[in-house]
């Protein structure tokens, strides 16, 4: 088989598993759970063993990267045409690798974990899509292809935080992550057309020339530095960082394997992904490097200060994701790319262990201490201890408060926007009227069946 | 003139009409209602087929040569017939009368007329008829529907001048009076179309109207046709300053209708807002008067009438099913028992609000291309729009399908099969198309350049 179709393989294999198990139940079929746990574990296990297989070719070939063409264009009118093409290099094909690592092991966790319940096969549905659009994320060559699994990624993370559908809280936070992603996406979809407009050009090879790492820039003037500010801010969205920070925490709502897939795992580090991809067009732009900067390291303070005053274990691990999500984007800033990488990737498995292992913290907890010969007391040596006893106070309440994001995003951006709704109601033809007529009394369920 | 081989059009609306006068009496109107559906579509989809074949050129109906088939509307031909047999499979029994139905078939031949108009004053007839079923309250006689009428009367006035006028200007008056035909014409289908500060009725009528005729309505698009026939009406729509001020409109549509909905709470209203929102995408892609632009908004045509279509018609099952949706006090969590429904509705909405991997990313993403070459403000502005649009997507469905489900609802059956399959040929429509966009685009691609050389700013 030649190099160039393994890639091919490797990102519709998720892709058409949810579709043909997507066909299948809406045409009214339903397939056991042991079927689908085996199917998913056979479908990781492949793309496992051809990421491998693609690994193992390219050193053998001594290879810097493979491009693939789908064909000549997804689709194509005038002068202007979509190339649909895929990549693998020494910045993602590692990304790739433990991206379908982690996902088997997550979907082989959450076999016995979500066993009978009722959305487990919605579950593994999700669960699919996610890695076909992770895998598109990862290995696209241009932006337009980048944010085709940027936004499946996106939707299927809200689904997931929505997946305990009977509760009102999974349902609001659901909401709000989802307004808080398409707010940051609107930056990287203006970014994208914004590029086309004036660099007719969004693919990694119009932009950069060269091959990752070493590509050098090629797009320049203040649009380019524009062009870099907005994938800043796009980057910042999935990566629930600086003015987005507030998104991670109500993403907890979703049943533990996905958080341990989205927030620990994959999705998270897309933002930083984003980043390292174009890193050469961000340090291009003073003002782009220094928001990286500037939101890494405030983002990291905040989210460090925030996780030491949470109760529960998966709210404490989201905000220790978001202080080593700003460290990653703070270390791509100052140029540190190689150590971002290792960084990002350890973190990543890291973190999908530690998520797993939540449900069982107290068990951990106490096997540690009870392996110790006892109690292990806290140190008490955080760097808050060095700071007055006045500013600790302070910044305890900042931290109690979550850094009063929520108050700030709900005073400033939704009340008013909400109020700017209302008062746009004067256009509407608003007279009294009779209420329409309503289905006779009792007309609820069996009887009203359509 | 060419003609086509077969009296395609007249036989389709005369089926129609058939259908229409049959069904009224019917023991079984349904089944009448869909025999002349099905024939009719058969009819259309033939005409299409020839005019592909014929290199998109413009064919007369042999039997009445008034009517005629070119690239721009032999798919929406095609597509409004095969929406209207959608509809009046997915119809709710209650909503399936003799008299219903053939209402339904009234509009949907009064709409295929102003299609296959080959003049203006045909055009205007089909216009004109599409108010009729609503006149005569062929859909019972709810509430709140007289403004409605009034609007959708005021249209037909507006364009009926329009004609007059530009039918009875001497040579020397042409400036002046095509000035004031033009501005007669903007007002037709500004009042036909819903666009701001117009677009009052429209939601008004989303929420206490029909809401399965109004989905046809609303996706006759006549609007857009008749901007799209520019040339037609020999108006001097080529200048730049027309087409800023038709992108302004647009544009002011999509936003204040999307950032309106924020204030929603009722289902119905929320989503004639963002039906509203999306289809004035359509308007903002001729508007920007390059290839890709018109393509983009003439795919979106097809988008915005596919998937509104799917969640009008589901929005109306659920009504009918459970009480106290049109206006829910909190969330109704229907999806514990209609997961199906659930699914599809999920996934009309994500392709009305441009989803990739469904066909209303690809319309968009040319539409908002477009929109940059020539109107840079319009290709930023528009993708806001779209972020709210897909924020009050997700508004609806969590107000319907998730949250807990209420005491009153104890059982309530998910998709029917007669439910189930219209919808998933809605579904696979937007899905397969947006895996394939290329055959989609095939079908538009000719009618966009004719659009592009009528509005005279070709590149």
């Amino acid at each position: 088989m030649s190099l160039e179709s393994l890639p091919v393989i490797l990102v519709a294999t998720p892709g058409i598993t949810f579709l043909a198990l997507s066909v299948v139940w809406l045409l009214g079929g339903h397939l056991p759970e042991r079927v689908v746990s085996r199917l998913t574990k056979g479908v990781y296990a492949f793309l496992t063993l051809v990421a491998a297989v693609i690994f193992w070719r390219m050193w053998q070939e001594d290879l810097h990267a493979v491009r693939v063409s789908l064909g000549a264009h997804w689709f194509k009118v005038s002068h202007y045409e979509f190339p649909l093409t895929i990549l693998l290099d020494r910045l993602s094909l590692p990304i790739v690798t433990v991206t379908v690592i982690l996902a088997g092991i997550v979907g082989s966790f959450s076999v016995s974990y979500l066993h009978r319940d009722p959305g487990f096969y919605r579950f593994f549905l999700l669960l699919h899509l996610f890695t076909f659009g992770a895998l598109l994320v990862f290995m696209a060559d241009s932006l337009d292809v980048l944010i085709a699994g940027w936004e499946i990624v996106g939707i299927t993370s809200v689904l997931l935080i929505s997946f305990f559908q009977y509760r009102p809280d999974p349902v609001r936070n659901a909401l709000r992550v989802f307004a808080t992603y398409r707010v940051a996406d609107l930056f990287m979809l203006v970014a994208v057309f914004l590029a086309h407009h004036w660099f007719n050009t969004t693919s990694w090879n119009g932009m950069f020339t060269g091959e990752w790492p070493g590509h050098v820039n090629n797009l320049v003037g203040s649009e380019a530095a524009i062009v870099a500010v907005l994938l800043v801010f796009a980057a910042s969205g999935k990566s629930a960082q600086g003015p987005f920070c507030g998104w991670l925490v109500r993403a907890m709502e979703g049943p533990t394997p996905s958080s341990a897939v989205f927030y620990g795992a994959i999705s998270v580090h897309a933002g930083a992904y984003l980043l390292l991809r174009v890193e050469p067009l961000i340090h291009y732009s003073a003002v782009a490097t220094g928001l990286v900067i500037f939101i890494g390291l405030t983002t990291a303070f905040l989210g460090t200060l925030v996780h030491r005053t949470c109760a529960d274990a998966k709210t404490s691990l989201a905000y220790a994701s978001q202080t080593q999500l700003g460290l990653i984007f703070a270390e791509i800033g100052f140029g540190w790319t190689t150590f971002a990488i290792i960084h990002l990737i350890s973190h990543a498995v890291l973190r999908t262990l530690q998520f797993l292992r939540s449900p069982s913290m107290l068990r951990d907890y106490n096997r540690v201490h009870a392996a110790a010969g006892g109690r292990i007391d806290p140190t008490g040596e955080h760097y808050e201890s060095l700071l007055p006893k006045k500013i600790q106070l302070w910044l305890y309440r900042i931290a109690l408060g979550r850094g009063f994001y929520d108050a700030i995003v709900d005073r400033f951006i939704v009340v008013p926007a909400v109020a700017f709704a209302r008062f746009l109601g004067v256009f509407d033809l608003r007279m009294a009227v009779k209420s329409a007529p309503l289905p006779p009394a009792g007309e609820t369920a069996r009887s009203s069946v359509s | 003139m060419q003609f086509l081989s077969f009296p395609y059009l007249t036989l389709g609306i005369g089926a129609l009409l058939v259908g229409a006068a049959v069904s009224i009496r019917a023991k079984s109107p349904r089944v009448v209602a869909i025999v002349a559906g099905l024939a009719a579509l058969a009819c259309f989809l033939l005409s299409s087929r020839e005019i592909g074949l014929a290199g998109h050129e413009r064919l007369f109906d042999p039997w009445l040569p008034w009517f005629d088939a070119d690239a721009l509307d032999g798919v929406p031909m095609a597509f409004f017939a095969a929406l209207t047999l959608l509809v009046i499979v997915l119809a709710p029994k209650r909503d399936a009368g003799g008299l219903a139905l053939s209402g339904i078939l009234l509009l949907s031949a009064a709409t295929q007329t102003a299609y296959s108009a080959a003049n203006l004053a045909m055009l205007a007839a089909g216009w004109w008829l599409t108010s009729l079923p609503f006149v005569l309250r062929m859909f019972g006689g709810l509430s709140g529907q007289k403004i409605s009428q009034g609007f959708l009367i005021a249209s037909s006035i507006s364009l009926t001048a329009a004609i007059a006028v530009l039918h009875h200007i001497e040579i020397e008056e042409i400036s002046h009076a095509s000035n004031l035909a033009f501005g007669l014409i903007i007002l037709a289908v500004a009042l036909r179309k819903g666009l701001f500060p117009l677009h009052g009725w429209m939601i008004r009528a989303f929420e206490h109207g029909p809401l399965l005729p109004l989905a046809l309505l609303f996706n006759g698009h006549l609007g857009a046709l008749l901007i799209a026939r520019s040339e037609t009406t020999a108006l001097t729509l080529s200048e730049k300053h027309v087409l800023d001020f038709l992108s302004i409109v647009a544009l002011a549509t999509a936003l204040i209708t999307s950032t309106r909905a924020f204030a929603e709470t009722k289902p119905r209203r929320m989503l004639g807002l963002l039906c509203l929102s999306q289809a004035s995408f359509i308007l903002a892609g001729i508007a920007t008067a390059s290839a890709e632009g018109i393509a983009g908004g003439l795919v979106h045509w097809l988008v915005v009438s596919a998937a509104s279509t799917g969640l009008i018609c589901i929005v109306r099952v659920l009504e009918v099913r459970v009480s106290g949706s049109a206006d829910p006090s909190s969330h109704l969590g229907l999806a514990t028992k209609a997961p199906r429904l659930a699914t599809f509705f999920l996934v009309c909405g994500l392709a009305l609000i441009g989803l990739p991997g469904t066909l209303g990313y690809c319309a968009e993403d040319l539409l908002f291309h477009g929109a940059l070459g020539n109107h840079p403000w319009l290709g930023i502005a528009l993708p806001v729009a779209t972020a709210f649009n897909a924020i009050n997507l997700l508004r609806i469905f969590s107000t319907l399908f998730l949250g807990v489900l209420p005491k009153h609802v104890i059982d309530i059956p998910d998709a029917l099969p007669r439910e189930r399959w219209p919808l998933a040929v809605i579904a696979v429509f937007l899905v397969v198309g947006g895996i394939f966009p290329s055959q989609v685009l095939h079908w538009r691609e000719a009618a966009a350049h004719q659009i592009e050389s009528a509005l005279g700013i070709g590149h």
